[in-house]
C-alpha cells in the first residue's frame, strides 16, 4: 500500500465520520423543527411569556386647596419559601428584628410544609429597604399598594378607608371606589432564561390607568379648627361626642365635617364599626330649640307673625293635651322675636299653633327635614318627620319645641343655610371635581338648588331676629367681636333607653348660626351629645362656634363688618389712622 | 461582479442581525428604565406622603405650641382691615385687602 491510498483511505473515513456527525445533526433538528415543532412551540412559549395582572395605583384625594389627605404609596410585603430553608430559626430571629414580630411566630410560619407563606403585608417603606439590604434565603419581598392618610384622624370619618385589598369600604373611599379605583390589566411579558424581561411587545403600550384624583371642598385648616375645638370642648364637659358642620351657605359646598370621638384610618382594625360611622349624617336626634328657627320662618312667610307681634307666654307655664310646657323663665308679653331670642317653648308652641300642623309639617318638609340631602356620602339618613294623619294630640307643640322629630346634623346644616342664603335650599356637596391621571376633568360638581322654602324677605327678617338670639339672648357665647352673627341655641332631652321616656340628666346641647350675617359664608352647626356638666346649649355649643368662627374668618380673609381704614402711602406705609 | 452581489447579500445580513441585536440591548436598556421610573415615583410618593404628614396643620399648631412657645393671637391682637389708597386713582384700583397682626397683648408695646 503505498502512501497516497493511506492518505486517501483516511480523508474517506474523516469524511465518514463528519457526513455521520452532520446526518445525526440534521435528523435531530428534522425532529425537533420539524416532528416536534407544535409541542416544542407551545413549551417555548409557556417559558419565555408570563401574563401578569397589573393593578393602576388608586387615586389621591385632595382638599379644595390641593393638599393630599389620602396617598396610595406602593410597599413591600414579604413572603417565605419554607420548602428552601435550611436554617429557619436564624432566618426568623433574622427578620424578626426588622418587623418587630415576635421570632417564635415568624418560625412558626417558616416551618410549614407549605412552597409560599405570607409573613407580613403592606409594611413600611423603611422596614422593605431593611429588609432587601439583608438578602435573607427564601425570604422575598413583592411591592403592593398600600392606601396611607398622612393627616391621621384628621377628616377621617368623611374619608373614610380602603381595605388590605384596596377596596373602598367606607366615606368618600366607598362613596367614589369607581372612581378612585386604578384599571386592572392582564400584561403578558417575554422573559429571558434568567427571568428578565426582555422586551416590550409594543413600545406604545400602555400600562393599566391609576385610578382618577378626588378634590374635596372641604379645607384642611378650618377642618382642623373644627376638630380641635369639638374635641376641647368634649372633654371639657365629659361629653359623650360631638359634631361640627361648616358649610358655604350660598353653594352647599362642605368646608369641614368633624366627628368626635375620632379614629385614625391608617390603623382601624383595632377600632370597632360604631367608631368610624359618620355621625354628622347618618344618626338623627330630637333638635330641641334650634328648630324653633324652623318654625318661625314657616310663620314669617305666611304672615301668622310679624317680628314685633305680641305672644303671650302665660308666666313660664301652659298646658297642652294635658301636658305641661315650661319655659325656663316666666315671662308674660314679649314679641315674636323675644320669643326666638330668649327661647320660650310657650310662644313656639303658640306660633305652631297659629300655623296649624299642615303647615308645619309642609315647612319642615320644605327645608328638607324627613328627606335625605343627597349629600354624596354614603350612609345618609332621613332623619323623621312623621306625617300629620300620624300626629298625636301633643305632636305639633312638640315639634314646634324640637321633639318627636328627628335631624341630622347636615340636614340642619343645609336648613340654616337656607336662611342664611336668602331662601334657597342647596344640596351640600363634598367633591367638587374628580380628575383623570393626565388632569382631565372627569367630573364636577357645582351648587344645586333643590328649592325654595322661604322668599329673601323672610330669611332677611328671620336673620336679624337671630341675629338678636346672639347679641341679647340665648346664644351671646356665639359672640364673634367685629362681625355680626345670626343663630340659635337648643337643649333636648334625650329619650333614656331604659325607661323609653324622656331623660333627666341625658341632654343634647347645640347651636346652629351663620356668620357674618349680612353676608354669610360659613353655617355651622354644633352638637355636643351628653356633656356631663351643664347642658345648655347655649353653654357647652355656642362657644365652639364662636372659637371656630374667630379663627376661620381671619383665615378665609372675611373683614369684619366695622373695618378699621388706614390711609395708607404709596409704597403702603402706614401714614394714619383715623 | 459576483463577488460584489455576495458581500452585498453579506453585508445585508449583518445588518439584519447587528438590528435585532440592537433591538433586544434597546428593550432592555427600556426595562432598566422602567425599572428606574418605577423606583423614582415610589420615592417621589413616599416624599408627598412625609410632605402632607408635616404640614398637617395638627403637627404644625402642636410644633408651634410646644417646641416654639407660641400661643394662638388674643381677642384684639389680629386686626382685620381694608385699606384705601390716598391717591386720586384709588377708585380705579381694586379693592385691596390685608390682614395685619398686631400685638396689643399685656406687657408688649403696641
Amino acid at each position: 500500500m503505498t502512501g497516497t491510498d493511506s492518505h486517501r483511505g483516511r480523508r474517506i473515513v474523516v469524511a465518514f465520520v463528519l457526513m455521520l456527525g452532520f446526518a445525526v445533526v440534521i435528523f435531530r433538528l428534522f425532529t425537533l423543527q420539524v416532528l416536534q415543532a407544535a409541542e416544542l412551540t407551545v413549551k417555548a412559549e409557556r417559558q419565555h411569556r408570563k401574563a401578569v395582572t397589573v393593578e393602576g395605583e388608586r387615586g389621591t384625594i385632595y382638599d379644595r386647596h390641593g393638599k393630599v389627605l389620602a396617598i396610595n404609596v406602593d410597599v413591600p410585603s414579604v413572603f417565605g419559601v419554607p420548602s428552601s430553608l435550611e436554617n429557619p430559626s436564624g432566618v426568623a430571629r433574622d427578620l424578626a428584628r426588622v418587623l418587630h414580630v415576635r421570632a417564635d411566630e415568624i418560625e412558626k410560619k417558616l416551618k410549614q410544609e407549605r412552597s409560599f407563606v405570607w409573613i407580613a403585608r403592606k409594611l413600611d417603606p423603611e422596614q422593605g429597604r431593611r429588609l432587601e439590604g439583608m438578602s435573607l434565603e427564601g425570604i422575598g419581598t413583592v411591592m403592593e399598594g398600600r392606601r396611607f392618610y398622612p393627616k391621621g384622624p384628621l377628616l377621617s370619618h368623611v374619608l373614610g378607608f380602603a381595605g388590605m385589598d384596596g377596596q373602598g369600604l367606607e366615606g368618600i373611599e366607598r362613596r367614589y371606589e369607581p372612581y378612585l379605583r386604578g384599571e386592572k390589566q392582564i400584561v403578558v411579558l417575554q422573559r429571558d432564561a434568567l427571568g428578565r424581561t426582555v422586551f416590550p411587545k409594543g413600545l406604545d403600550e400602555q400600562g393599566p390607568a391609576a385610578g382618577h384624583s378626588v378634590m374635596l371642598t372641604i379645607d384642611e385648616v378650618i377642618q382642623y379648627m373644627a376638630e380641635k375645638e369639638l374635641e376641647e370642648a368634649v372633654t371639657a364637659t365629659g361629653a359623650k361626642g360631638g359634631v361640627v358642620v361648616v358649610m358655604e351657605p350660598r353653594t352647599g359646598a362642605i368646608l369641614a365635617m368633624a366627628v368626635n370621638p375620632r379614629f385614625d384610618p391608617n390603623a382601624v382594625r383595632a377600632i370597632s364599626a360604631d367608631r368610624w360611622r359618620n355621625r354628622a349624617l347618618t344618626d338623627a336626634y330630637e333638635p330641641g330649640s334650634t328648630m324653633k328657627v324652623f318654625v318661625a320662618a314657616a310663620a314669617l312667610e305666611e304672615k301668622v307673625m310679624t317680628p314685633g307681634t305680641l305672644v303671650y307666654v302665660e308666666n313660664g307655664q301652659m298646658v297642652v293635651a294635658n301636658t305641661v310646657i315650661h319655659d325656663h323663665e316666666k315671662a308674660g308679653w314679649m314679641t315674636f322675636a323675644q320669643v326666638i331670642q330668649r327661647s320660650s317653648n310657650i310662644g313656639s308652641v303658640k306660633t305652631a299653633m297659629a300655623l296649624g300642623e299642615d303647615r308645619v309639617y309642609r315647612y319642615l318638609r320644605a327645608f328638607g327635614f324627613g328627606e335625605r340631602t343627597e349629600i354624596d356620602l354614603p350612609g345618609e339618613g332621613a332623619g323623621l318627620v312623621k306625617e300629620p294623619q300620624d300626629w298625636g294630640s301633643r305632636s305639633l307643640s312638640s315639634i314646634a319645641i324640637g321633639q318627636e322629630i328627628g335631624v341630622s346634623a347636615v340636614q340642619l346644616a343645609t336648613a340654616l343655610s337656607a336662611v342664611a342664603n336668602g331662601g334657597w335650599l342647596m344640596k351640600p356637596y363634598i367633591v367638587s371635581e374628580v380628575r383623570d391621571a393626565k388632569g382631565r376633568v372627569v367630573m364636577q360638581a357645582g351648587p344645586q338648588v333643590r328649592r325654595r322654602p322661604v322668599s329673601p324677605e323672610t330669611a332677611l327678617t328671620l336673620t336679624g331676629i337671630l341675629e338678636g338670639v346672639v347679641a341679647h339672648g340665648t346664644g351671646s357665647k356665639a359672640a364673634v367681636p367685629g362681625y355680626r352673627v345670626a343663630g340659635k341655641t337648643g337643649t333636648a332631652q334625650k329619650i333614656d333607653p331604659q325607661t323609653g321616656a324622656y331623660s333627666a340628666s341625658l341632654f343634647v346641647g347645640s347651636f346652629v348660626g351663620f356668620v357674618p350675617a349680612e353676608d354669610p359664608r360659613m353655617a355651622i352647626v354644633v352638637v355636643i351629645d351628653e356633656p356631663q356638666t351643664e347642658a345648655w346649649g347655649g353653654v357647652v355649643a355656642a362657644p365652639v362656634f364662636q372659637r371656630i368662627a374667630e379663627q376661620a374668618l381671619p383665615y378665609l380673609g372675611v373683614s369684619p363688618h366695622q373695618p378699621i381704614k388706614l390711609a395708607m402711602n404709596a409704597t403702603g406705609g402706614v401714614l394714619q389712622r383715623p | 461582479m459576483r463577488t460584489l452581489a455576495t458581500l452585498a447579500v453579506m453585508a445585508l445580513l449583518l445588518l439584519y442581525v447587528w438590528e435585532r441585536v440592537d433591538i433586544v440591548r434597546a428593550g432592555y436598556h427600556i426595562e432598566r428604565l422602567k425599572s428606574k421610573k418605577v423606583l423614582l415615583q415610589r420615592e417621589r410618593d413616599e416624599l408627598r406622603v412625609k410632605v402632607s404628614t408635616l404640614t398637617a396643620p395638627e403637627r404644625i399648631a402642636r410644633a408651634a405650641t410646644e417646641k416654639l412657645g407660641m400661643i394662638p393671637p388674643q381677642q384684639g391682637q389680629v386686626i382685620l382691615v381694608k385699606v384705601e389708597p390716598e391717591t386720586p386713582d384709588s377708585d380705579r384700583l381694586a379693592d385691596p385687602e390685608v390682614r395685619l397682626a398686631k400685638s396689643h397683648g399685656p406687657g408688649r408695646t403696641p
